[in-house]
């Protein structure tokens, strides 16, 4: 502690040590929190084509379109130990070949800071709702579901499943596409 | 170069130990009510910065109680030590 370099050093590395117990406080204030929240998703429209699938190992498969609308309330979820949420909408269902599928149709990034109520109507899909197969072709089932990793600032990162989910058979016939 | 004693080096590392807690308990607890994290290293930044000005240099304070060295005891034998520096300063020039 003679120079001026050794006294600032010390007092960096100090500074260091309880910035980290201090993360380390922000992290178990927070670490046994309940991150669900109701959500309430709303499907309004439905429609299904069969379409040459050059990704799979077949030839045509199965292409879902949905519409849906989706509303809940994130704010009990942000304190001061979350940076942002991850939200995606999955659609999980069974078939013939496969006993578990799950595909993401759509998600959104929410930041600290960004208006927490979701109030989307008339959402298309972002992605495609290709199946591995024809199984969406008369499937009784098929379960939406709004999930969402939350990324903190210190600590672990939970995948939690909102609280609404909502199940809805597919329709029996093909469309046949229109070209106008 | 001036440096500080060994009372003003122990009295320095006790005013920056506690600047530093205070301003990370200070900290932590108003992080905790506005739900900020950010505020709570904003004030630890602060207090690191007060104790950079408070014990970096070395202020007057820390020089209060210099170590009291021997008198100088001249050698009696002064002559003979000076011809190999010479000669080592002559090796050097080129």
């Amino acid at each position: 502690m003679n120079t001026v370099l050794s006294r600032a050093n010390s007092l960096f590395a100090f500074s260091l040590s309880v910035m980290a117990a201090l993360t380390f406080g922000c992290f178990i204030t927070t670490a046994f929190k309940d991150r669900r929240v109701p959500v309430d998703i709303h499907v309004s429209k439905v429609m299904l084509k069969n379409v040459d699938d050059f990704t799979g190992p077949r030839e045509r498969s199965d292409l879902g379109f949905i519409t849906f609308d989706l509303s809940a309330d994130l704010q009990p979820i942000f304190d001061w130990n979350v940076k942002q949420l991850f939200l995606y909408l999955s659609a999980e269902y069974a078939t013939k070949s496969n006993s578990l599928n799950q595909v993401v149709l759509w998600d959104k990034i929410v930041l600290r800071g960004e208006n927490t109520k979701l109030n989307l109507r008339d959402m298309k899909s972002k992605y495609f709702f290709f199946d591995d197969g024809n199984g969406l072709r008369a499937n009784k089932n098929i379960t939406l579901t709004l999930s969402w990793n939350v990324v903190p600032n210190a600590g672990i990162l939970p995948l939690v499943a909102g609280s609404g989910h909502v199940s809805l058979p597919f329709p029996d016939a093909y469309e046949t596409t229109k070209s106008y | 170069m001036l440096t500080q004693d060994y009372k003003g080096q122990k009295l320095a590392e006790q005013i920056f130990q506690g600047i530093i807690l205070i301003s990370a308990v200070i900290g932590f607890v108003y992080g905790l009510i506005i739900e900020q994290f950010g505020w709570t290293v904003y004030i630890v930044l602060a207090g690191f910065a007060v104790s950079c000005v408070l014990t970096l240099p070395p202020w007057p304070m820390y020089r209060k109680n210099p170590l009291s060295w021997q008198p100088v005891i001249p050698e009696s034998s002064g002559e003979p030590s000076q011809k190999p520096q010479e000669s080592l300063k002559k090796k050097k020039h080129k």
